[in-house]
């Protein structure tokens, strides 16, 4: 800090709003011997002392005398008798009057008998302080006990004090952990019910899909079944040529539907670039539709919707090239028995 | 300020303490008649309790007479030494206090009428002491409302510069500035009244 920091420093040193640090440096400065210094803080100081001056008076309680009379040690304890003190608080009276009033030193007499007559002097008050030592040690440990059992027991009534207070905030952290823990365990629990809502919509979805799938399946299906179970639905049995004598089919006719349906099986397979065409006969045959059998298969379902043939008598499945013909051309493989 | 005490050294002779430091008892009963209305002012300001104020009295009376021969009639008036001991007492208490996160149950402001009954001046306040007293009243409250409250912070409740300017979020420079000009101007103010008698 440069002086006229420190100078800076000296009111608020008065006031007594400096930290630690400023306040130590401010002090060191003034043991340097810095005078313009010491004359600011010794007008500061007076200032500062005389602050209480100005609150309006309160007068103690009546009470307060008297228990501080009795308090009292018998006599005051001489400065001698307690050389070891402790380090007195940075605030203590004496260490500012220090830099106000350097303890004045006695100064030396040049008179050889006011040193002889000191020197007797000195003696005798050694000697008194040494009778008066042994007597008074006694009551004098006993006061410093005193004092020391005082001290103790304020510091161990803050010591508990502190105490309470780490256990009470041991206590909330407690309970925040506790929280902390639930709070984990609901999340852990919702992310646990997330997954299983996942896990129940992907099944939703693959129900879904099998269900839609199963769906463009079994329209048909349905239908036929359906359509069995109606009473005025026209069913036409077919029953396999010299061509094809292991294969049969039967044929539905529903008139509301406008809809004809072909259930053929064991009809052999369609050689290449040749279909199977299915005809209602009344005067002249008329196309229905044609399907292909392909290697393996068995049996066939043709749904083809057509207007009317409600007069067609004889149905009949030929074998025809691809695309079919407009008249039958090739031979017979399923024929009507009507 | 060459005759800083004068009206405050007519409050307690020096050679009163120095009757006290031969053990003289009933030096050190008119040392309390003299001061403990002052310095109980003192504590109640700062620990805002009656009862802690009576608790710091106790102690400060107690070591003034046990260490009362500490005290030099050179190193400063009586008066002066007394407040600086009541005031660091009371402020170590106030510091161990907010150690223990404990505040004051009563605080001035709940405590009007207290403060109205003791406004009468004590049988052993002598006209110069009144004069004193009114003057540093007026002189602080002269001050602008900021200085004044910053040297309260400071000095009533052992605020530094830096957690004065905390508690009144304002800058620290703003804060030391506010200190000095208000302790410069009760300066001025009162060395204007000793020298002349009369407020500025």
């Amino acid at each position: 800090m440069t002086h006229e920091e420190l100078e800076e420093s000296v009111p608020l040193y008065a006031a007594g709003a400096l930290d630690r640090i400023e306040r130590q440096a401010l002090e060191a400065h003034l043991l340097s011997g810095c005078a313009s210094c010491h004359s600011a803080l010794k007008d500061y100081q007076s200032v500062a002392a005389l602050l209480p001056l100005g609150l309006s008076p309160t007068k103690p309680p009546r009470s307060l005398k008297a228990t501080i009379m009795a308090g009292r040690n018998p006599t005051p304890i001489p400065a001698e008798a307690a050389p070891n003190e402790p380090a007195r608080p940075s605030l203590e009276p004496g260490e500012w009057m220090n830099h106000l009033f350097p303890p004045v030193t006695p100064a030396r007499s040049s008179s050889l008998p006011w040193a002889l007559g000191l020197a007797a002097l000195l003696i005798v008050a050694v000697g008194g302080y040494f009778a008066w030592n042994v007597s008074t040690q006694r009551s004098i440990d006993t006061s410093n006990i005193k004092r020391l059992e005082a001290s103790l027991q304020e510091k161990s009534a803050t010591l508990a004090g502190l105490h309470r207070e780490v256990g009470d905030q041991a206590k909330v952290l407690a309970e925040l952990r506790n929280e902390i823990q639930q709070r984990t365990n609901e999340a852990a629990e919702a992310k646990e019910q997330l997954a299983q809502r996942e896990a129940e919509l992907e099944d939703t979805r693959v129900q879904l899909s099998q269900q839609s799938s199963m769906r463009t399946v079994r329209p048909p299906q349905d239908e036929l079944a359906t359509l069995l179970r109606i009473p005025n639905v026209r069913v036409v049995s077919l029953t396999g040529s010299d061509m094809a004598k292991r294969a049969a089919g039967f044929l539905l006719y529903d008139s509301q539907t406008q809809k004809v349906w072909l259930y053929s099986v064991n009809l052999p397979e369609c050689p290449a670039a040749m279909t199977y065409q299915l005809w209602a006969i009344y005067d002249k045959p008329l196309s229905i539709g044609t399907f292909r059998m392909d290697r393996g298969e068995t049996a066939h379902l043709l749904v083809k919707k057509v207007p009317s043939f409600t007069n067609a008598k004889t149905f009949a499945v030929s074998l025809e090239p691809s695309g079919g013909r407009p008249q039958p051309t090739g031979p017979m493989y399923l024929l009507s028995r009507s | 300020m060459d005759k800083p005490s004068r009206h405050a050294t007519s409050m307690i002779d020096p050679t009163l303490l120095a009757r006290v430091v031969k053990g003289d008892q009933q030096a050190f009963s008119q040392l309390y008649d003299h001061s403990s209305t002052l310095l109980f002012s003192l504590a109640v300001r700062i620990l805002g309790n009656h009862e802690e104020a009576a608790e710091l009295l106790q102690d400060v009376y107690l070591e003034v007479w046990r260490k009362v021969s500490r005290y030099d009639v050179g190193r400063g008036t009586p008066v002066a030494w007394l407040v600086t001991l009541t005031k660091s007492r009371a402020i170590d208490r106030l510091r161990a206090r907010a150690a223990r996160g404990y505040r004051a149950t009563s605080s001035l402001e709940a405590e009007p009428a207290a403060q109205v009954a003791d406004l009468g001046p004590s049988p052993f306040e002598t006209q110069a002491d009144q004069e004193l007293r009114i003057a540093v009243g007026a002189a602080v409250a002269g001050l602008p409302q900021a200085q004044q409250q910053a040297i309260e912070l400071a000095y009533y409740e052992g605020l530094s510069h830096a957690e004065i300017a905390t508690r009144l979020n304002q800058p620290l420079g703003t804060v030391k500035t506010r200190i000095k000009l208000g302790m410069s101007k009760l300066r001025d103010v009162l060395q204007q009244w000793w020298n002349h008698g009369e407020l500025q």
